[in-house]
C-alpha cells in the first residue's frame, strides 16, 4: 500500500466544530422573516378511495388563511425511475395520509386549524395491504394507466396487474443445478416495512420570487435530483430553479429522491413572492415520505456434500406501496444481486414490484440488499448446517473473488472478501464456546457476509469546483450532501493529497445549485468513489495549473515539480520551495522582467462511469454492465438469550468490510458503528405496524422503537478490509450503507446457535422469540 | 391572551409576550433566535429539544413558553462562550456526531450528567442519555466522549500529590 | 406540530387562590404540574380545556419529607426529586427505583409522582408501587380536605377519584419497617427510554402480608390480593412461589396492542413476579440485587 500524507489517516471531521457548538445550520433553522408563509396538507383517512369532492369553504374563512390548494392546480405526473405520481391525489387517493389539498396560511396554527376544516368526500374502495392480496386474480387494480406512465428503460411494468416492475435474471439451468445438489433447502422469509427515522423530519421552504424564480430550501440528499423534478413537474427551465440545502439531520435513503419537497414547490408557486414552508410532524414523516419496502422471499438453494453451492432460486415479492416511482428502482437491484456475494453456477432471480395501499416504499441504507440478506444469509446457514459444514468454511467455499462472472455476465471487482471472513470470525472467536453468565441465559454467535453495488443509472455524474484563495486555503463545492457521513472530510481528504493543504484548510460546502457543480444525488454509497473522483480531478487539474505557472515563470520542467507541505518544489533543484499562498491567486513574478504568469487558480472536475450499460435481455437479465462494482464484507456476532423473557443482549460484534482503500477510517469506524445499531435496531425492536385497514398503528417513536444508548453491543469491532478499487479514488470504495446489511441474519444465525430456534420473519423482538421458544415446547 | 414572560436565556434578559398555548420550543426558536433545540418528535421522545432550564435537563417541546417566566435557561449556544468545553473538545476529537442534528440536546444532557455525576461509569452514562436518540452513530464515540472528558476533568482537579 | 387551542393560563401563588379559580364558573380546566402528560395530550387533542392552572407557583406544593412515619411527597415533587433524595434513599430505596425507570433524565427533571398516577394511563409506573406501598391521596377543595386510599384512586384508564375542583396537594406513603424488602421490575421493548409492557412492584414486611401489584396489564394499576393472600398464608419458599406464579392469570387482565401482545404480557407477568419476590426477599435479607439492577 502506498503511504499517503492524508488519505487513509484518521482526520476529525471538518463539520465537527460546527455541529457541536449548536452552529451547522438545518433546513428549518433558516429564517426567512415576517413574510413566511406555512402549509399543512390534508391527509387522506382511507387506503383506497374516490375522491367525490373536495369544498374548501370552511377551511378558507379560518383567519389567517392565505389559500387552500388542491390537485386541481397540479395535475402532472411526476417520478424518479416511473413517473406514477401526482403532486396531491387528483381522482383517487391510494394510501392512508396521502395528501389530498394543502391549507396556506400566515401561522402555523391557523393552518392547522383550517386544514381540518376541509371537507373531502370519498367513496371507498377495495384496498390490497400484501402482496399475495394485490397479485391475487382479480385482485383490485391500483393503477389501470400503468401502461402509460414515463419510465426508464430498464423497468418492464405488468399492465393490467398490480405489478410495476419484474425484473429477471437466469444464468444456467436451475432445475438441472438443483438435481445437481445433495441438499435442496427452500423456505419462505418476510421482512416488514421499515421507517427511516431520521432524528430531523423532512423540511421544506420554496418561493417563487415575482419575477418568476423558484428557491426551494430543503432537507435533501438529491438536490440536483429535485430541482430536475421541479422543472419537469411544475414546467420551469432549470436555470430558473435554486435548490439549497444545508446540511441533513440524517437520510438513510428517506431523504433521497423527492417526497414532500414537491409540495412545498407546488405551493410556493400559487403564492408568488411569499415563502411557504412545509415542516413533517414525525407522524407524517412516518407516513408520508419513503417507508422501508415489506418483503416475502421465496428461496430455494441446492449445494452438494463437497459445499459447492450448485443453484439458487430467489423470488422476491416486493410491497412497494401506492407510488413506486423510487422503489421500483430497489426492487431491480436486488433483483440483480439477489444472489449474495457468492459464485453459483444456476440462477433463477424474480423481483417483483407489487403495488399495495400502503405508504410509499422507497430506497432505505441497503437499498434491497438489506431486505433479501436477512433469508438469503438465514438460508446459508442453514445449509451449510444441514450439510454438516462449518457456516465460516461453507462461505468460504463459495465467496465471489475477483475476476468470477457475475451472474449477468460481468467481471467481479477485486474484492477482500475472504479476508473479510476470515477476520470477522476471529475475532469473535469463532468456534469457541462461552460460557452462559446464568442458568437462564444461552449464548449464541452467528455470521454473515454480504455485499452490495451502488444502484444508478448508467450515466451518474460528479463534478466539483475548486478555488485557492490568497492564504492559500482552499475552497471546494459539491453537490453531494454531508448527511452525517463524513463526506465533506473524505472530499478534503483526497484534495489535500494532491494539493498538500491539509485538509482543515480545505472549504467544502454543501449544495447550492446555482453555485455547486452537479451531483446526480447522494445514495447508494458512491459519492466517495464518484464524486471523489471528481474532486481528484478536479484537484489535479489545480495542480497542474501552478506546475504549468511555475515552469512559465522560472523555466523549471514540470516533471521536476511536486508539492509538499503547501509549497512547490522540485526533484532537480533543492533550493526551490515556493510557498502556495504567495502564487495561487495572485500570480507568479518573471525574475527576467517583472510581468505576472499565472492567476487565482480555479479547477473543475467531472466524473462519469463511462463503462456500465443497463442493455440487457429482459427476460434473462443477461448482457450490460449494471453495477460499477460491488463493496463486500463479513461480520461476526456474539448474544445472549434469557429463555425465560426472550430478550437478547448482543454481546460483541465485528464487521469487516473492504473499502478499497480507506480515505477517513475513523469515519469508516462510525458508519460501522451506527450502521450497526441501525441494523440491530430492524432486527431486534423496529416494525411499522398497519391495522386492517392500512392504517400505521405506531407512527411516533413513542411506539416505533428506536435503540438507545442502552441498547448497544458491548463491543463493535470494526475491521477495514483494503483490496484497492482501481478505479477508485486512492482506491477507495464506499461503505455507507454496507454496515447494516449483515446485522439482521447475523441475529437470525446467532439466535439459531444459542437456543435452537430458527425465526424466518424479521423482526425478533423478545416477545418474537419468546413466543416461538414456547410454541417448541409445547 | 398574551402573557408577559421574563426570562434570562445563555445569561441574557429577556421579556417576552407569549400565548399560552406556545412551546417553549417554538418561542425558542422563532422569537428568541436560538435554533439549537431541534424539533425531532415533539413529544417528548426524542430528546433533541433539549435545553438546560435552571441547570437541570428538560424537553422543551414539553413545556410551555408561559412556565418559565422569571427561571434560567442554557442552551448549547450558551456553553461555549470561552470555546468549547472540554466535553465539547472531546466530542470533536473523537467523531462523536455524524448528521449532529442530535449533538445540541445530547451536549446539553451530558453537560448535566457530568454536573451531577462528575466521575460517572459506563452504564450511568448510558442510561443517562438513553433518552436522547440518535440514528447515526450508535452511541458509542458519544459514550466515549463523556468518559473522556470526566477523566481528563478528573484528571486536572486532581490534587497534587 | 402545534398546540392549535385557545387558552386561558393561570399561575396561582397559593392554594386559595388556586381553589378559588377552580371554583369560578366551570371551565374545563387542566392542572399543570410537570406537563410532561398534559403537553402532548393538548398536542395530539386528546384534551381541550380552555384554562391551564399551573400549580408550580404555588407554596408547599414541593415538599418532599418524612412526616410522622410516612413519607409527604407533595404534588410538585418530581422523579428526579426522589431519586435525589437521601431519604427516600435510605428509607424506601424501591421509590427510586422505580423513579429510575421512568422514561428519561429530561423527563424526571419536569414530570412529578402525583401528575403520574393523576393522568393514570394504564402503563403508569407509579401506580403499582404506590399501591403495594399502601399509599394515601391527599385532596383539597373549597369543600374542605379529604383523602383517598390508593386502592380506590384508580377508576380507569386516565380516570381517577378527583372531583371537579380537588387539588392533589401530595401523597403519603408509610415507610416500610426496616428489614422490609421491596422490588419494582418492568418490562419493555428497549433497555433505554420506554413505556412499560407489564411492571409489577412488590413489598414485603417481616411479619406482614406481602403487598403486590401490577400495571399496564388492565384498565388500572391492580393490586395481587390472591397472590398476597397466599405469599402470606405459605411464605417466601420455592413452593409458594410457583404458586403465586401460578395464579397471575387470576389477578391480571392484559391485553393485545401495539406495545405486546396479551399473551406475552401474562407470561412476563409471572417471569416478573418470581424475580420481583425473590429481589424483594433478598433484599429483606440483606443480600439482595441492588437497587436499580434491572431484573427484566
Ligand atoms: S422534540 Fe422534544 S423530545 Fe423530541
Ligand atoms: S448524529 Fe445524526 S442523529 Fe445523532
Amino acid at each position: 500500500m502506498v503511504d499517503h500524507t492524508f488519505v487513509g489517516h484518521s482526520t476529525p471531521r471538518i463539520d465537527g466544530v460546527e455541529k457541536i457548538t449548536g452552529a451547522a445550520p438545518f433546513t428549518d433553522d433558516l429564517d426567512f422573516g415576517p413574510d413566511l408563509l406555512h402549509a399543512e396538507v390534508v391527509a387522506s383517512p382511507h387506503a383506497h378511495a374516490r375522491i367525490l369532492g373536495i369544498d374548501t369553504y370552511l377551511a378558507e374563512q379560518v383567519p389567517g388563511v392565505v389559500k387552500v390548494v388542491t390537485g386541481k392546480s397540479f395535475q402532472s405526473t411526476f417520478g424518479l425511475y416511473l413517473e406514477d405520481r401526482h403532486i396531491f391525489a387528483q381522482d383517487r387517493v391510494r394510501f392512508v395520509g396521502e395528501q389530498v389539498a394543502a391549507v396556506i396560511a400566515r401561522t402555523r396554527t391557523a393552518a392547522k386549524r383550517a386544514a381540518r376544516m376541509v371537507i373531502v368526500s370519498y367513496e371507498v374502495l377495495p384496498a390490497v395491504f400484501d402482496t399475495d392480496a394485490a397479485l391475487a386474480d382479480g385482485a383490485v387494480e391500483l393503477h389501470p394507466d400503468l401502461a402509460d406512465y414515463g419510465r426508464v428503460p430498464w423497468f418492464h411494468p405488468r399492465p393490467g396487474t398490480n405489478i410495476a416492475h419484474w425484473r429477471k435474471l437466469r444464468k444456467g439451468d436451475v432445475a438441472a443445478g438443483l438435481r445437481d445438489a445433495d441438499l435442496v433447502l427452500e423456505d419462505t422469509y418476510t421482512v416488514p416495512r421499515y421507517a427511516h427515522a431520521a432524528i430531523e423530519p423532512h423540511a421544506v421552504v420554496a418561493e417563487l420570487s415575482v419575477a418568476g424564480r423558484l428557491t426551494v430550501w430543503s432537507a435533501s440528499q438529491s438536490p440536483y435530483t429535485q430541482r430536475n423534478l421541479f422543472a419537469e413537474a411544475l414546467g420551469l427551465s432549470h436555470r430558473d430553479i435554486r435548490v439549497v440545502t444545508p446540511y441533513v439531520g440524517g437520510g438513510f435513503g428517506g431523504k433521497a429522491g423527492v417526497t414532500m419537497e414537491i409540495i412545498g414547490a407546488a405551493l410556493a408557486m400559487t403564492v408568488r413572492g411569499h415563502p411557504v414552508k412545509l415542516h413533517w410532524s414525525r407522524e407524517q414523516e412516518f407516513v408520508n415520505t419513503y417507508q422501508r419496502q415489506g418483503l416475502r422471499a421465496h428461496l430455494t438453494i441446492g449445494a452438494r456434500r463437497d459445499g459447492t453451492i450448485t443453484a439458487l432460486q430467489h423470488t422476491l415479492h416486493w410491497d412497494a406501496g401506492a407510488y413506486v416511482e423510487y422503489g421500483a428502482n430497489v426492487v431491480n437491484a436486488a433483483g440483480i444481486s439477489a444472489t449474495g456475494p457468492y459464485r453459483i453456477e444456476h440462477v433463477q432471480l424474480d423481483s417483483l414490484c407489487v403495488y399495495t395501499n400502503l405508504p410509499p416504499g422507497g430506497p432505505y441504507r441497503g437499498f434491497g440488499y438489506s431486505e433479501f440478506t436477512f433469508g438469503l444469509e438465514s438460508h446459508i446457514d442453514r445449509l451449510a448446517h444441514g450439510l454438516g459444514i462449518d457456516p465460516v468454511e461453507f462461505r468460504r467455499r463459495n465467496a465471489v473473488v475477483g475476476g468470477d462472472e457475475l451472474p449477468y455476465g460481468a467481471q467481479m471487482n477485486p474484492s477482500g472478501l475472504l479476508e473479510a471472513i476470515d477476520r470477522a470470525a476471529d475475532a469473535i472467536d469463532w468456534g469457541i464456546e462461552q460460557p452462559a453468565p446464568s442458568p437462564t441465559v444461552r449464548v449464541g454467535k452467528g455470521i454473515a457476509a454480504f455485499w452490495k453495488a451502488p444502484a444508478m443509472p448508467p450515466n451518474a455524474g460528479s463534478a466539483a469546483f475548486l478555488k485557492f484563495n490568497e492564504d492559500g486555503s482552499v475552497n471546494i463545492t459539491v453537490s453531494g450532501m454531508e448527511i452525517g457521513q463524513g463526506y465533506l472530510t473524505a472530499m478534503a481528504q483526497i484534495a489535500a493529497e494532491v494539493l498538500s493543504v491539509p485538509p482543515d484548510r480545505i472549504r467544502v460546502e454543501t449544495p447550492d445549485t446555482d453555485r455547486n457543480a452537479y451531483e446526480w444525488q447522494t445514495v447508494a454509497s458512491h459519492v466517495t468513489w464518484g464524486c471523489g473522483n471528481a474532486v481528484l480531478a478536479a484537484a489535479n487539474q489545480a495542480r497542474d495549473r501552478i506546475l504549468d505557472t511555475v515552469h512559465r515563470a522560472l523555466g523549471h520542467d514540470v516533471a521536476s515539480l511536486y508539492l509538499v507541505d503547501e509549497q512547490v518544489r522540485s526533484t532537480t533543484d533543492p533550493d526551490l520551495a515556493l510557498p502556495l499562498r504567495e502564487f495561487v491567486v495572485t500570480g507568479l513574478e518573471q525574475p527576467s522582467d517583472g510581468t505576472f504568469k499565472g492567476g487565482p487558480v480555479v479547477a473543475s472536475g467531472s466524473f462519469m462511469p463511462e463503462f456500465t450499460s443497463t442493455r440487457s435481455d429482459p427476460e434473462t437479465g443477461q448482457g450490460g454492465k449494471p453495477n460499477v462494482h460491488y463493496t463486500v464484507g463479513a461480520a461476526g456476532l456474539v448474544l445472549e438469550v434469557d429463555v425465560e423473557t426472550g430478550r437478547i443482549a448482543v454481546r460483541t460484534v465485528a464487521l469487516a468490510v473492504d473499502a478499497g482503500t480507506a480515505i477517513n477510517p475513523v469515519a469508516i469506524e462510525g458508519q460501522i458503528a451506527g450502521g450497526v445499531l441501525q441494523g440491530l435496531g430492524t432486527v431486534l425492536y423496529e416494525e411499522l405496524r398497519f391495522d386492517d385497514g392500512g392504517r400505521l398503528l405506531n407512527p411516533t417513536l413513542t411506539d416505533y422503537k428506536l435503540p438507545t444508548a442502552s441498547d448497544i453491543p458491548d463491543r463493535v469491532i470494526p475491521i477495514i478490509v483494503e483490496v484497492d478499487q482501481p478505479d477508485g479514488p486512492f482506491g477507495a470504495r464506499g461503505v455507507g450503507e454496507h454496515t447494516m446489511i449483515p446485522i439482521a441474519p447475523l441475529v437470525a444465525n446467532a439466535v439459531e446457535d444459542a437456543v435452537g430456534v430458527r425465526i424466518t420473519s424479521m423482526p425478533i423482538t423478545a416477545e418474537r422469540l419468546y413466543l416461538a421458544l414456547t410454541a417448541e415446547d409445547g | 391572551m398574551g402573557h408577559a414572560v421574563a426570562l434570562k436565556v445563555n445569561g441574557e434578559s429577556w421579556s417576552l409576550e407569549v400565548e399560552p398555548a406556545e412551546l417553549l420550543l417554538e418561542v425558542l426558536r422563532s422569537r428568541v433566535g436560538i435554533k439549537s433545540p431541534k424539533p425531532g418528535c415533539e413529544r417528548g421522545d426524542c430528546g433533541s429539544c433539549t435545553v438546560l432550564l435552571d441547570g437541570r435537563s428538560v424537553r422543551s417541546c414539553l413545556v410551555l413558553a408561559v412556565e418559565v417566566d422569571g427561571h434560567e435557561l442554557t442552551t448549547v449556544e450558551g456553553l461555549g462562550i470561552d470555546g468549547l468545553t472540554e466535553l465539547q473538545q472531546r466530542m470533536v476529537e473523537l467523531s462523536s456526531f455524524q448528521c449532529g442534528y442530535c449533538a445540541p440536546g445530547i451536549v446539553l444532557t451530558a453537560t448535566e450528567l457530568l454536573a451531577v455525576n462528575p466521575r460517572p461509569e459506563r452504564h450511568e452514562v448510558q442510561a443517562a442519555m438513553s433518552g436522547n436518540l440518535c440514528r447515526c452513530t450508535g452511541y458509542a464515540p458519544i459514550i466515549d466522549a463523556v468518559l473522556t472528558a470526566a477523566a481528563t476533568a478528573a484528571a486536572t482537579t486532581a490534587p497534587e500529590v | 406540530m402545534t398546540i392549535s387551542l385557545d387558552l386561558a393560563y393561570h399561575a396561582p401563588a397559593s392554594l386559595d387562590e388556586t381553589l378559588e379559580i377552580l371554583s369560578e364558573q366551570a371551565g374545563r380546566t387542566v392542572l399543570l404540574a410537570g406537563g410532561t402528560d398534559v403537553v402532548p395530550s393538548l398536542r395530539d387533542d386528546l384534551i381541550s380545556p380552555n384554562r391551564i392552572v399551573d400549580l408550580k407557583r404555588v407554596e408547599g406544593l414541593g415538599d418532599l419529607a418524612v412526616i410522622d412515619g410516612a413519607l409527604h411527597v407533595g404534588c410538585l415533587v418530581t422523579f428526579s426529586d426522589l431519586i435525589g433524595s437521601p431519604a427516600v434513599h435510605a428509607r424506601l430505596p424501591v421509590l427510586a427505583e422505580m423513579a429510575g425507570m421512568v422514561a428519561s433524565v429530561g423527563i424526571r427533571n419536569r414530570a412529578t409522582l402525583v401528575g403520574n398516577i393523576c393522568s393514570a394511563v394504564p402503563s403508569c409506573d407509579a401506580g403499582p408501587l404506590l399501591l403495594a406501598l399502601g399509599a394515601r391521596v391527599h385532596l383539597v377543595s373549597r369543600e374542605g380536605v379529604r383523602t383517598v386510599d390508593v386502592d380506590d384512586w384508580f377508576e380507569g384508564p386516565r380516570r381517577t377519584a378527583i372531583r371537579s375542583g380537588e387539588v392533589v396537594t401530595h401523597v403519603t406513603i408509610p415507610l416500610p419497617a426496616s428489614g422490609h424488602g421491596a422490588a419494582y421490575a418492568r418490562l419493555s421493548r428497549t433497555r433505554g427510554e420506554d413505556l412499560a409492557q407489564a411492571c409489577v412492584a412488590v413489598v414485603l414486611e417481616p411479619g406482614d402480608r406481602p403487598r403486590i401489584a401490577f400495571g399496564a396489564v388492565a384498565p388500572t394499576p391492580v393490586r395481587a390480593r390472591r397472590i398476597e393472600a397466599l405469599l402470606h398464608a405459605q411464605g417466601l419458599d420455592a413452593g409458594a412461589i410457583d404458586a403465586a406464579v401460578g395464579l397471575v392469570a387470576e389477578e391480571v387482565a392484559p391485553i393485545t396492542d401495539v406495545r405486546a401482545t396479551r399473551r406475552y404480557r401474562l407470561a412476563m407477568c409471572e417471569v416478573m413476579l418470581r424475580r420481583a419476590v425473590t429481589a424483594a426477599a433478598g433484599r429483606a435479607a440483606g443480600d439482595g440485587p441492588v437497587h436499580g439492577t434491572p431484573l427484566m
